[in-house]
């Protein structure tokens, strides 16, 4: 006999629900924040997903390489719930992006002070040309 | 091991090919008529909760690795051997329809979670 | 008088995703959450992988019985002979792709299709980056339970005498299916094979159609129940 009422298709995972409440640095980049689909559309550029894309696919990728410092599935998971709901009206790779940041945050590997003051110094390098 | 050691092992050879031959022979076979047990799952597992207790048939004996279970904490002294189990549909969800009798499902486990059935 | 060259459209503003990606990518280099040569090989990778070989392993199985062999055999050595090293590019693989790949193959009587139910793997050395429709707990639970349903709402009806299979990989193994080549592609070339075999042709949602080249545009759907973990 299975077990086949119960609805969820996913295993089990000691309950470590992710914190859901939200960071006021990711709320305003959710808020404020440009998403590639409306930058194509202003400036007139077809590429579908933006430049950076690329350079979160390798953080993903690294941060469950060697030192491990975020697991796949852990990842993964915080990703769907967060998804679903802080940012559910995201649109993809931007969704993917605050998803990461957010467990990054919630598990200490970064400080959202530091990241705020990192992406300020960030755009007054980028915007120097 | 450490993750370095992952990597020297496992350079050239690749993961799962690094653990080739450290599980000793396997349990099941091809075709062999296998239950899936409910092991309670401590904290970490990639087991489905929906293949629980159910009925499935080996389709392909895959390689060996360590356990998930065990892999999430770095426990990689044991792999073990890992199996593609076939299901029907009908057995894994009552009101899969039985106009499609015959469809499956198949998925992967490793060889702690098998029982002959 | 010579013409100006016209410059290709850009986005000239740096936007706040942008800034966050470098930040966070800053700053784990810097706490050592990964050295900056390794997030280089990984986005390297990431920028170099398509599913153009996958489509071309399809058709060479397609025209060579004894290459299909080797495909169905042995997936990863396959891979090589179409340009795609699964080892790649750490020596033994990605943390997420690992290095054995299964190629399905479709039947008369059998039809495949692939998820991860957990998560989400899937054969990025071969196929490219899997959409972002097959990312999503919609698509992950719902293909594992409803198969038919899921697979009509990609435009696909799949008549009763064709069992419907579904590989769901939740281990190291990575799938692609090897659909059935379709009627009038008689004396086609690789090339030509290659160019209707769409990604999602192998992850098992569409079919090869002499007639197409593309992958049709999906809408993405959210999960009607809540995200459940337990």
């Amino acid at each position: 006999m299975n077990t086949s009422d119960k609805k969820d298709t996913h295993a089990g995972m000691s309950s470590q629900d992710p914190d859901l409440s939200r960071i006021a640095l990711l709320e305003n980049i959710r808020n404020e924040g440009r998403v590639w689909e409306d930058l194509c559309e202003q400036y007139g550029v077809d590429n579908p997903d933006p430049p950076w894309k690329v350079n979160l696919e390798g953080t993903c990728d690294a941060l469950s390489a060697e030192a491990c410092a975020l697991p796949l599935l852990e990842r993964r998971w915080e990703e769907d719930e967060l998804s679903e709901t802080l940012y559910s009206d995201v649109p993809y790779p931007e969704r993917q992006l605050l998803a990461l940041a957010h467990s990054m945050i919630r598990r200490g590997l970064v400080d959202e002070e530091e990241l705020a003051r990192r992406m300020k110094e960030v755009n007054r390098r980028l915007n120097m040309v | 091991m450490s993750k370095s050691h992952h990597a020297e092992k496992a350079t050239g050879k690749g993961d799962p090919q690094m653990f080739k031959g450290e599980a000793g022979p396997a349990k099941f076979k091809v075709g062999d008529r296998v239950r899936i047990k409910d092991l309670p799952d401590l904290f970490y597992t990639r087991s489905q909760v929906y293949t629980r207790g159910a009925l499935g048939e080996v389709a392909v004996v895959t390689h060996e690795s360590p356990a998930p279970e065990d892999e999430a904490w770095d426990n990689v002294d044991k792999p073990e051997w890992f199996y593609i189990v076939r299901f029907r549909q009908k057995d894994l969800w009552p009101e899969y329809p039985d106009a499609y009798a015959n469809d499956t499902l198949q998925t992967e486990l490793s060889e702690r979670w098998l029982e002959l059935a | 008088m010579a013409e100006k060259h016209k410059a290709a459209p850009m986005v000239e503003e740096v936007s706040d995703f942008e800034a966050l990606e470098m930040a966070v990518r800053e700053l784990a280099i810097e706490k050592g959450l990964f050295t900056a040569d390794d997030h280089r090989r990984f986005t390297e990778f990431a920028h170099s992988i398509g599913s153009l070989p996958a489509a071309r392993l399809v058709a060479k199985a397609w025209l060579d019985p004894e290459f299909k062999k080797l495909a169905l055999e042995d997936g990863v050595k396959a891979s090589l002979e179409v340009g795609i090293d699964w080892l790649n590019p750490t020596g033994f693989g990605t943390p997420s792709d690992y290095t054995d790949l299964r190629v399905l193959e479709d039947t008369p009587k059998v039809k495949h299709v692939v998820v991860c139910s957990l998560c989400s793997c899937y054969p990025r050395p071969i196929l490219g980056h899997s959409p972002e429709w097959y990312r999503t707990p919609n698509y992950r639970r719902r293909i594992v339970r409803w198969p038919r349903q899921v697979l009509a709402e990609f435009g696909l009806q799949i008549p009763e005498d064709v069992d419907v299979r579904v590989e769901d990989s939740n281990q190291k193994c990575r799938f692609m299916v090897m659909p059935m080549r379709p009627e009038g592609t008689e004396g086609w070339t690789e090339e030509q094979l290659a160019e209707i075999v769409t990604r999602d042709c192998m992850i098992g949602v569409a079919l090869p159609r002499p007639d197409v080249k593309a992958n049709a545009k999906r809408p993405v759907h959210k999960a009607i129940h809540p995200v459940e973990h337990h």
